[in-house]
């Protein structure tokens, strides 16, 4: 279970963010999660209340956007999503591609005052 | 009304971690300390692999080795006997060793008088590789037991390495691990790695692999 300690290296740098612009009150942190991070969002959400039962934002709300895994084909340059075509570009049938996106992990943006 | 801001933050989680791991590069380099990571998964001979490249080195290396593990200390024992210097870590269930782990490792093992490190990382095919701990080189271990179709099911680890050891080839007889498909399975991904098949028991194929490893040291030197 290694989302655990990923949460808590949100939590720290949202909360550098925090202290650095003198901000009262946290109400959202948005999260861009990749199809192919090696973060499970679900695994996220469930363990994010742990994670900051300690610290001021056990009222501040997750949300998380998942980011698809974007590939372009290599042969005919159809962008297509790897995991739902199981990596063979729906247009020519080539298998082989380049990663556009899915493995990010971002802290997009928080809502705060 | 409400007075709230959305304050854009755009920030990778990866990012800091990687900012402390070139810390660490840096910083061992300049000391004249090369650091390699070792990933596997559990049981497929990392320790016992460490164990005979420190034998066939420490005439000439002063080695070090951080042995990661969610308990014991049985692993530190067996590398310090080699005659190597080591810390055990305790990961605590954690699954992987992320930058801050490891660099915690470095500062209790003290690298100064040290030319070669070892982290030894978590046996886990998944999400070590993730993670840049600060090491020079990345290496996995794959056993002939454990079969030759693991970059099949674990593609990001085989994909990443710079170098990829095939221990046990000892026991190849015994099991239908064929070397030609691991090795077009493993290309596949990684073009250029290294593949060193050997028994780290009867010390067969284990001067090529000593050989690449003094190498990027060396090359490390230069850079």
């Amino acid at each position: 279970m290694h989302e655990l300690g990923i949460v808590y290296e949100v939590i720290k740098v949202v909360d550098g963010f925090v202290k650095e612009n003198q901000l009262t009150y946290m109400d959202k942190i948005v999260l861009e999660i990749g199809q192919l991070s090696q973060a499970i969002p679900r695994f996220i959400e469930q363990c994010y209340p742990a994670a900051v039962s300690d610290t001021p934002y056990i009222h501040t709300v997750l949300e998380i956007i998942t980011l698809p895994a974007m590939g372009i084909c290599k042969i005919c340059g159809t962008n297509y999503n790897i995991v739902e075509h199981k990596k063979i570009c729906p247009h020519c049938g080539g298998e082989s591609f380049q990663l556009l996106t899915g493995q990010e992990f971002n802290i997009k943006e928080i809502v705060a005052r | 009304m409400s007075d709230l801001k959305v304050f854009t933050i755009k920030k990778n989680i990866q990012e800091d971690n990687k900012a402390i791991a070139n810390q660490t590069r840096d910083h061992l380099g300049a000391q004249g300390a090369f650091m390699v990571n070792v990933m596997s998964s559990p049981g497929s001979g990392k320790t016992t692999t460490l164990v005979s490249t420190i034998h066939a080195l420490k005439e000439t290396l002063a080695i070090g080795v951080i042995e990661a593990d969610v308990d014991s200390d049985v692993d530190a024992r067996a590398v310090q006997d080699a005659g190597a210097r080591a810390v055990q870590m305790h990961t605590g269930g954690l699954c992987h060793l992320d930058a801050t782990m490891a660099k915690g490792g470095i500062d209790a093992l003290g690298c100064e008088d040290l030319d070669l490190v070892f982290l030894e990382n978590i046996g886990n095919l998944i999400c070590t590789v993730g993670y840049d701990t600060g090491a020079h080189k990345n290496i996995a271990i794959l056993s002939v037991p454990e079969g030759d179709d693991k970059p099949l099911k674990y593609p990001m680890m085989f994909a990443k390495v710079d170098a990829l050891l095939i221990s046990k080839i000892d026991v190849m007889p015994y099991f239908d691990f064929n070397m030609q498909r691991l090795e077009e399975r493993v290309r596949a991904l990684n073009p250029n790695v290294a593949i060193f098949p050997m028994s780290a028991k009867t010390g067969e194929g284990l001067t090529p692999w000593l050989g690449w490893l003094t190498q990027a040291m060396k090359g490390a030197k230069h850079d």
